[in-house]
């Protein structure tokens, strides 16, 4: 079958119609409308849905297992500096200790960190970095792994965007490694399985016309 | 206050309404509020992904998102609110990561408006004011293909034209229902 437009449709179409996931590739983005218009009418063609009994459990059970007590978030855990390692989850003294005194309005997922009165910290020469290296840095109560490419640093921050655990650099597959679970990230924050977790929170990082890497922490 | 990182010192509003903290009625109650108030979440999102694998994954996630920054002591309202803002961010993120496009470059309009109806007669209701203003031949090939089950081969001889014709026209009749305002 040719990569024509209609072929490519027709393709999504048919998975849609037998229940299949949405299987994007390249090229499909031209015709975003009518793959969402495709979403939307084979969604109407089934009627009303519900979740199935089974997946009501697992979301029952991921629910049951989130520390209600603790309220620990993670972006107090990302503000605060605190290194929490496996088990900490469950932690709730830990949580209650680094939980802020007033209402903290967070942040979604995947948005730059921005810490309260944050101020730009020397993690270090451009010249200590490697391209396509991870190297944890830290800036007051922010840690983050730097990224190089060339002149210009992106960085992330180092806690997992699901278990507050801390991420720790792969060297081979170079790839961020949460210790608590697994599941790894790529330079850029995202998350080896999309469909699964958030991306990591990126932390804003900036190169000084001296040559000196700065990151915005506390 | 948050920092403008090209500017410390000085402050800036806070970006996303759906990161702040909402609260819980009872935290006993909290499992069982949260897994209804997501059924109504699964249906939102089942109406624009269009089948069941997607829509459980990114269900999880909003809980995955959500849970953790719900808090004891604010009415439901307030709860469903922060979870259908998280919905719509996670299918955001979802069209934006499937269809290797930047959030900027989406439109508004890829479903992920915030709905008029209940969830469940949601989906059903938008795409019979779509089909009501279509042409005949478009509003024919996505009934017959959508809502009959047929395949193209089907309505090829029921519609008394080719396959390719078809497929061509279904096309069309996306790109053409993509177009219209359910809401207008």
């Amino acid at each position: 079958m040719r990569n024509t437009p209609e072929n490519r449709i027709e393709r999504i179409v048919n998975d849609l119609l037998h229940g299949r996931r949405l299987r994007l590739r390249a090229g499909d983005a031209e015709e975003k409308e009518a793959i969402t218009a495709a979403a939307q009418f084979a969604a109407a063609s089934q009627g009303p849905q519900r979740m199935s009994p089974a997946f009501r459990r697992r979301l029952a059970q991921i629910l049951e297992s989130t520390p209600k007590e603790t309220w620990l978030t993670r972006r107090a855990a990302l503000v605060a500096g605190v290194g929490l390692a496996t088990g900490a989850l469950a932690g709730g003294i830990v949580g209650r200790a680094i939980e802020p005194a007033g209402s903290m309005t967070l942040s979604a997922n995947s948005t730059p960190l921005l810490p309260r009165n944050g101020r730009w910290t020397d993690v270090g020469a451009l010249a200590d970095f490697s391209e396509g290296q991870g190297k944890l840095v830290r800036a007051g109560g922010v840690r983050a792994f730097v990224f190089r490419q060339g002149e210009a640093v992106t960085a992330v921050s180092n806690i997992c965007s699901h278990l507050p655990c801390e991420l720790w650099w792969d060297h081979g597959p170079k790839v961020l490694q949460c210790p608590c679970h697994p599941v790894s990230f790529t330079p850029d924050g995202k998350p080896s399985n999309p469909s699964y977790l958030p991306s990591l929170n990126e932390v804003y990082a900036r190169v000084s016309p001296e040559g000196r890497v700065e990151v915005l922490g506390t | 206050m948050t920092v403008d990182p090209q500017h410390p010192g000085e402050s800036v509003a806070p970006s996303n309404s759906a990161g702040e903290v909402v609260d819980l009625p009872s935290a006993t109650r909290a499992t069982d509020i949260a897994l209804d108030e997501l059924e109504l979440v699964y249906a939102f999102i089942y109406a624009r992904v269009g089948n069941r694998s997607d829509a459980e994954d990114l269900t999880q996630q909003v809980a995955l998102k959500a849970f953790p920054r719900l808090r004891q002591g604010a009415p439901a309202s307030a709860i469903r609110g922060y979870l259908f803002a998280t919905a719509r961010s996670v299918l955001g993120a979802f069209w934006s990561t499937r269809l290797g496009l930047s959030t900027a470059e989406l439109h508004e309009d890829l479903a992920l408006a915030v709905p008029h109806l209940p969830p469940s007669q949601e989906s059903a209701e938008r795409a019979r004011r779509i089909l009501a203003e279509l042409s005949d031949n478009y509003r024919r090939v996505l009934e017959l293909r959508f809502l009959h089950g047929y395949s193209l081969k089907e309505v090829a001889a029921e519609m008394r034209s080719t396959v390719g014709a078809i497929k061509v026209m279904q096309l069309r009749a996306l790109r053409a229902a993509a177009k219209v305002n359910p809401d207008a």
